[in-house]
């Protein structure tokens, strides 16, 4: 940022407080919803809504796996800076099947070489650090590694 | 499904150009596609029974857009019925029309859509133009990572070859190259073996081009009143369906007929290809010119496998074999598609590919014209195919 330009680059965002409360349970630790009539498991959780495989509105919390396999890769090396996603390019991105069968789209982390991260390839849950809200205060997530059996 | 008390037939359409003066407001863009859509169609205000209009413009129009457009079209105080559901909601506005004359509540309906892209302020933030907001978009994962994944695992799991990506996006610029309408029109014709290369500036040149503020309109009537206002009507049928918007929930999504599929099919698009077929009484092999709403080559080849042109991982053959060109049973993206004619969003990216089909049964595409065109069928899609759009139109009487 310029010296004559102080202002912060101007973000879409009005991200509420609020917002990111409601979701901290997804968000810290991968808790979905189960359907207590059916036993379909959800990510992103379902509270509270009507469940598209029975029709029965009966969910649970429900703890996803937190290791999985790469299904797809692609890498981004634009970012989304608009909504605070600007830094640490180029992102590596997939798709990742959970030991359970739920699926998720994630930034993998920490990678010292990107060729590691193909399809098949076992990955493992961590607690990242995402962006600021406005705030200010940071927004925790999860994020995903490669799980090398170390 | 409910009794359809009569067809719905359009009569006439227009689309604003490619590169519309800066100045013009949205309200400007919208009156310029209704106006001219109704001189099309020759129609007088007066006749118009209702709008359904689709928006991306959410910073000035959300909350009460309805009375602003009805204002700006000088239709007050008949309804107009504010539509916003990304790229494809034209789709949906053209939905609201047909089931406002095929119920008999209508006569003259107009679908009208517009986008005025630049039009940005922070209230965009809490918007969902990307994916599901709480887990995707919020988390920094927008529909263009979607695009990107999906064209890659597509890829590879029916091993499409980048030249079939590269044919798709010559052909497109083939015909954008014959319709004044298409945003690459006057622009130097790329080189096919250039388009099939494996670099980054190729890889661009076979995802969409930017059409920036564009406005579209269609006009409706019942098929009892089409003689008033024209000999030569279409026949038009529509049809939609959603899919999860969380991009994870493509896989193995626990409905019947999502839970087959992933990320390299389109389920949602074939719901609404059977529902679009059985309500137009055709069947797949009747259609005979197709548009697709297509960001990249691989996402225009997985609509044609929806549509049921082609084998689900093998509308790569179909490609690289002409079946996109005027000699083909069934020629694809005559409009230019969007490497060619260009991304118009929410102002065009349904009812260019309705506009395309109606004047090649009317017989007024030029260069581009494909031999008797009697069924055209077009898709759209919203975020990532969270929404999917197909729409049939028919030579009439």
């Amino acid at each position: 940022m310029s010296e004559q330009f102080t202002d912060p680059f101007v973000r879409w965002d009005t991200f509420s407080s609020a917002l990111w409360y409601r979701t901290r349970a997804a968000r810290y630790r991968l808790e979905g919803t189960r359907c207590t009539a059916c036993g379909e498991k959800f990510f992103p959780p379902r509270t509270g809504l009507i469940c598209p495989a029975c029709h029965a509105r009966a969910m649970e919390p429900y703890p996803c796996a937190q290791s999985g396999e790469i299904v797809a890769v692609a890498l981004d090396d634009l970012g989304f800076p608009a909504v605070g996603y600007g830094d640490y390019m180029p992102r590596i991105q997939a798709i990742v099947r959970l030991d359970d069968g739920i699926h998720l789209m994630v930034d993998i982390m920490q990678v010292a070489d990107p060729s590691e991260v193909r399809p098949g390839a076992r990955v493992k849950m961590v607690l990242r650090k995402h962006k600021r809200e406005d705030t200010g205060a940071w927004v925790y997530g999860y994020g995903f590694v490669l799980d090398k059996g170390e | 499904m409910g009794k359809i008390l009569r067809r719905v037939m359009m009569i006439g359409g227009a689309i604003t150009p490619p590169n519309i003066p800066m100045d013009w407001t949205w309200r400007q863009m919208a009156a310029e596609a209704f106006w001219n859509a109704l001189q099309d169609a020759g129609v007088p205000v007066k006749d118009v029974d209702l709008v359904a209009c689709n928006y991306n413009d959410r910073a000035i129009a959300d909350s009460s857009p309805g009375a602003q457009i009805a204002d700006a079209l000088g239709i007050l105080p008949k309804p107009v019925i504010p539509i916003a559901n990304a790229c494809a909601g034209n789709g949906i506005a053209s939905y609201t029309a047909w089931n406002a004359i095929a119920s008999g509540r209508c006569d003259v309906v107009v679908s009208l859509g517009f986008a005025r892209s630049d039009n940005y302020d922070a209230m965009e933030a809490m918007n969902s133009q990307g994916n599901y907001v709480d887990f995707d978009y919020m988390m920094g994962l927008t529909h263009i990572n979607y695009g990107a994944m999906r064209d890659s695992y597509y890829r590879r799991k029916y091993n499409v070859p980048l030249e079939a990506a590269g044919h798709w996006a010559y052909w497109c610029n083939w015909y954008a190259r014959r319709n004044p309408l298409a945003a690459s029109y006057s622009k130097p014709m790329p080189v096919l073996e250039e388009l099939c290369a494996d670099t980054p500036e190729a890889e661009r040149d076979r995802q969409a081009t930017n059409r920036g503020g564009v406005a579209s309109a269609m006009v409706f009537v019942g098929e009892d009143v089409a003689r008033k206002y024209t000999d030569k009507p279409v026949f038009f049928d529509v049809a939609y369906a959603f899919r999860p918007p969380y991009i994870g929930n493509f896989f193995h999504y626990p409905v019947e007929s999502m839970r087959e599929y992933d990320m390299g099919e389109l389920p949602g698009l074939m719901v609404a290809a059977r529902e679009a077929y059985q309500i137009a009484g055709i069947k797949k092999e009747d259609i005979n010119v197709v548009q697709v709403h297509d960001l990249t080559a691989y996402e225009g080849m997985m609509a044609l496998e929806a549509l049921g042109l082609c084998e689900i991982g093998r509308a790569k053959d179909y490609v690289l074999s002409g079946g996109m060109t005027l000699e083909s049973k069934c020629p694809v993206n005559t409009y230019g598609g969007g490497p060619a004619f260009g991304h118009g969003s929410a102002g065009s990216d349904f009812q260019a590919g309705v506009l395309e089909n109606y004047w090649q049964i009317l017989g007024k595409c030029g260069e581009r014209q494909v031999k008797e065109a009697r069924v055209g069928v077009n898709t759209s899609y919203g975020t990532h195919h969270s929404l999917d759009v197909v729409g049939v139109v028919q030579k009439g009487w």
